[in-house]
């Protein structure tokens, strides 16, 4: 007890308050640690939570920043970089009735007053319509394409249920420009028409697509290509106009023109019934360029031993009950450098006669008449070729270009044959890397194939062709006019014409193919319809645009040499 | 040494040494101050600062009409000039001594209280709630007062080592309703919430047996509920929390926002998401974070803000003023509570409670009480590194002396 009480009395208050001051200080230590232990705890749950969300549930991938540059499709660009398609950014306008989600009306304001806003803002849409989207509650389009500043207005309207997704459109920044080429894309993403659809994989492959396509084309090639055409179809007042220009020694094509033309940038009724590919896709019977052709054939087989022979072509050639004629009577007889400036039937169907039907099917099968024209554009013409051995009159007519329709793309690869050396090389739209070497087929021997510029040459010195003979460009090339076919036979009234040519005769770098559709005579060309009138000229003005940027430039002093051929066709001067 | 007499000990006066001027003021601070705590103030002001300049076009973006276009940086801007005049104001305070500290914070308690009495009357509304006052310029007075509310309740919870029979925690707990009716009224769920935590905190500190207080603290989580169910405005978020949310709402947007970055982030600027993110530079911020930066920035983020506040309690332990323990334990909470809170909610672990992530988010008058609040904290926790405490901080039992 006395212990007790000497604690008691040791107990002052003062000691107490010491003592429970020491005690409540150091509780509030050890409660402290408690709070810090529960902001610990909370950390761990943060971070476990960043964990799961991180490891279990990421949201959309993350793009990195060259994911973020890479299009969505991939862009394509001419063979000197020059875009030809690109994405562009766009946005529609979407309705969306699930938007505010709570089960109630989609719409903040009521339908009609929302249908009146937007056609406020959208003075083309229909408010009738819109009215009638708003009120199915069906989620639709309600404008495919919008502008950043109707977005803004729609936006303004505050209704959850007008959204706008980004959609992916493809724009082209030339416009119409090889249209035919390019193609373009459809609302569900697929390319359509040109090598939009043939390199549809390419174009969106994930590892190629930051990539751009370089096709084979030159813009400013392809620019003065479809404006001289288009001056053409003007001033011949044809319905249409189709040209092509290939590099003869690699089949690659620097432009590609079907006119009328589209804009791919708006595919309206207009543009799509211009979608149709006539360099590619129409087949023609091309007439007289098929003559160099044939006797090229007949150089080559030996049946033509030499060029100073004549054969008689003042009478029709009389073939069972045919009747092969030329528009007029050229001479009495004509060597055969004569026969194709004058671009005789008569004399032409004898050659081939000669060579016989077996050699002459086989040089049109080895130069690519008998399928479909080799390129990589999804649409291609099957030419209308007799696969079965052909009878003596088809011989004789195919050898003008008759009993035969192919693409002007076959007639410019068939071009390209002739007169680069002999070797035959499908076309191409994509761009061959410098100094790649392109297998081939050889359909002629090299004399042949020299032996032919020369003639081609001198059609264009002497003969239809003179309209275009470019100073300086040492063009070569030959005309074909011919009646297109109608209900029970020709229609003479109706003409395909076209003129097929190299250049640099000397050194034939590219094939230039120009055809009319159905041209007519008027004053500028003294009521003249066939395509030395027309597309000759043509021709004769497109190579002087495109040969300095080719690399042609013109040279007066220099030409083929036609000194040995040049007797045979020259009496008089 | 012209003062020889200060430092010749005197009975009854603790020898001070006397700052001559400024630059000796200032290297005593230095000297003093809880340099680890400064560090981790400043990585979080830096950490706001990019985050804010990335959150900032988004909210630029939303508040530009088609006349006034508002410059992308233009609440970056605006923070750093917050962030400089908190920065000082906050250095100023942390040189105050401990009791200058407490007349202030009362003071302000006072004052701050009075003014929230105004609300009602004087003050404007902003986004449906009267929250404002203008004094000058806007001014919320819930801002300023929670600093100066946590350091008046330690100041009253303390008097019970002057005197045990003052019913301290009743003191405590009248003075919390009274800011809790006036905060409802406005109405602000959050800052009560905030309150009620601080609150809580202090008396668990201060003592109050364990039993006593769950009862308590059970008695207050029924009357939050009783709250939420008759207050519209938290109803909805909390339904909304536990229902999963409609499809568009913030806290929804907010966390796809969120994971957009991945682990790593998409790099400054580059966030898409966060352009759609409603208050992307105040509440969702931390989202905003973890758009552009990642979420391992969001992970490192969370480490600063723990290492912060135990870095403070750590530092508490070696306290041996009641009345500082307290502040500094209420202060810590206050502000770590209204970190994670914030955080929670951008990780969707805790209803919408519209509160900013300290020192990160966007903010005028609240960015400023904060720094008050970090700059009490470091006066409480400044310290003559020479002087050590007489015992092992464990051994101290205080009932066997």
């Amino acid at each position: 007890m006395s212990v007790a009480l000497g604690g008691v009395a040791q107990a002052s208050p003062a000691f107490r308050l010491h003592q429970e001051r020491r005690r409540v200080l150091y509780l509030a230590k050890i409660r402290g640690l408690w709070i810090a232990l529960v902001f610990f705890a909370l950390a761990v749950v943060a971070l476990a939570r960043i964990a799961w969300l991180g490891a279990v549930e990421p949201g959309a991938q993350p793009l990195s920043m060259a994911q973020r540059l890479l299009p969505e499709r991939g862009e394509i660009v001419d063979r000197n970089g020059v875009p030809l398609a690109r994405a562009f950014h766009a946005r529609a306008l979407w309705y969306n009735p699930q938007a505010i989600g709570d089960g109630g009306a989609p719409l903040v304001k009521s339908p009609e007053a929302v249908a009146k806003a937007l056609a406020a803002i959208f003075p083309e849409a229909d408010e009738g319509r819109l009215l009638r989207k708003l009120k199915s509650g069906k989620p639709t389009y309600l404008a495919r394409r919008i502008l950043p500043r109707q977005m803004a207005k729609v936006h303004a309207l505050g209704e959850p249920a007008l959204e706008y997704p980004p959609e992916k459109e493809r724009f082209y920044p030339q416009g119409s420009l090889a249209a035919h080429v390019i193609g373009f894309v459809d609302a569900d993403g697929e390319g359509k028409v040109g090598m939009e659809e043939a390199l549809q994989d390419r174009l969106l492959d994930p590892a190629g697509r930051g990539e751009p396509v370089a096709l084979s084309i030159d813009a400013r090639v392809q620019g003065a290509l479809e404006d001289e055409l288009m001056a053409g179809i003007e001033m011949h007042e044809a319905i249409g106009a189709a040209g092509v220009i290939l590099d003869v020694e690699t089949g690659e094509v620097l432009a590609l023109a079907s006119l009328p033309s589209f804009n791919p940038n708006r595919i309206d009724s207009d543009g799509a019934q211009n979608i149709f590919n006539r360099v590619t896709n129409q087949v023609y019977e091309l007439g007289s360029t098929f003559k160099p052709l044939s006797v090229a054939a007949a150089i080559e087989a030996g049946t033509v031993k030499s060029l100073a022979r004549r054969y008689p072509a003042r009478e029709p050639l009389k073939v069972g009950p045919h009747r092969i004629r030329d528009s007029h009577v050229i001479g009495d007889s004509l060597n055969v450098p004569e026969t194709l400036i004058h671009s005789s039937n008569i004399v032409t169907a004898q050659i081939a006669d000669e060579l016989g039907v077996e050699r002459l099917q086989k040089t049109m099968v080895d130069l690519g008449m008998s399928v479909r024209p080799e390129i990589e554009l999804p649409a291609r013409g099957h030419p209308l070729f007799e696969t079965k051995k052909w009878s003596r009159i088809r011989n004789m007519t195919v050898s003008y270009g008759h009993g035969i329709a192919v693409t002007p793309l076959h007639l410019a690869s068939a071009y390209a044959a002739m007169v680069n050396g002999g070797i035959y090389r499908p076309a191409t739209l994509m761009k061959r890397a410098p100094g790649e070497y392109v297998e081939g087929r050889r359909v002629f021997s090299p004399a042949t194939s020299a032996k032919m510029r020369q003639m081609l040459r001198m059609i264009v010195v002497y003969g239809t062709g003179r309209k275009a003979d470019a100073e300086g460009f040492r063009v070569g090339g030959k005309t074909g006019s011919a009646e297109k076919p109608g209900s029970g036979g020709y229609r003479r009234t109706s003409l395909v014409s076209t003129f097929a040519a190299a250049f640099p005769m000397d050194r034939p770098r590219y094939v230039i193919i120009a055809m009319f559709d159905e041209p007519t005579g008027n004053a500028s060309t003294y009521g003249q319809r066939t395509a030395g009138w027309n597309a000759a000229p043509a021709v004769g003005r497109i190579v002087p645009r495109i040969g300095p940027m080719l690399g042609v430039d013109p040279d007066a002093t220099r030409d083929i040499d036609l000194s040995d051929l040049k007797p045979l066709v020259v009496t008089e001067g | 040494m012209t003062e020889m007499s200060s430092l010749s000990p005197q009975r009854g006066k603790l020898p001070v040494a006397r700052p001559r001027s400024r630059i000796e003021e200032l290297a005593v601070w230095w000297r003093e101050v809880d340099k680890f705590l400064l560090g981790l103030i400043v990585a979080l002001a830096g950490i706001g600062i990019a985050a804010v300049a990335v959150a900032s076009p988004a909210t630029a973006a939303d508040l530009s009409t088609a006349s006034e276009r508002l410059d992308p940086l233009h609440f970056l801007y605006l923070h750093l000039r917050w962030l400089v005049v908190g920065f000082a104001a906050m250095i100023f305070v942390s040189m105050q001594s401990k009791r200058d500290v407490r007349r202030g914070a009362l003071l302000a308690a006072a004052g701050f209280t009075g003014l929230l009495l105004l609300v009602p009357i004087a003050g404007y509304e902003v986004n449906g709630a009267q929250r404002w006052i203008r004094l000058g310029m806007g001014v919320q007075p819930a801002e300023f007062l929670k600093p100066a509310f946590a350091v008046a309740l330690a100041w009253v919870l303390s008097w019970r080592l002057k005197d045990p029979g003052i019913p301290v925690v009743g003191l405590a707990v009248a003075y919390f309703g009274l800011i809790a009716a006036l905060l409802m009224m406005q109405p602000d769920f959050g800052s009560t919430v905030l309150f009620g935590g601080v609150l809580g905190v202090l008396i668990l500190v201060s003592g109050v047996p364990f039993q006593r207080f769950a009862m308590f603290g059970g008695a207050a989580l029924g009357a939050l509920a009783l709250v939420l169910l008759l207050y519209e405005n938290g109803r909805n978020r909390i339904l909304a929390f536990f229902s999963g949310g409609t499809e568009f709402d913030q806290v929804d947007l907010a966390a796809r926002t969120l994971r957009a970055g991945g682990w790593l982030g998409t790099g400054p600027f580059m966030g898409e998401r966060k352009m759609a993110l409603p208050e992307a530079h105040t509440d969702y911020i931390f989202s905003v974070i973890g758009e552009e930066f990642g979420l391992v920035t969001c992970g490192i983020v969370i480490l600063v803000y723990l290492a912060l506040v135990i870095r403070i309690l750590s530092r508490v332990a070696d306290e041996e003023d009641l009345f500082a323990v307290l502040a500094s334990t209420g202060l810590v909470a206050l502000v770590g509570g209204q970190a994670f809170i914030n955080i929670l909610v951008n990780l969707q672990l805790f209803p919408s409670k519209g509160m900013t992530l300290p020192l990160i988010s966007y903010g005028g008058s609240s960015t400023i009480a904060l720094f008050l609040a970090l700059g009490m904290l470091l006066a409480l926790t400044r310290r003559n590194p020479y002087l050590s405490r007489e015992g092992p901080l464990w051994a101290d039992r205080g009932d066997d002396a």
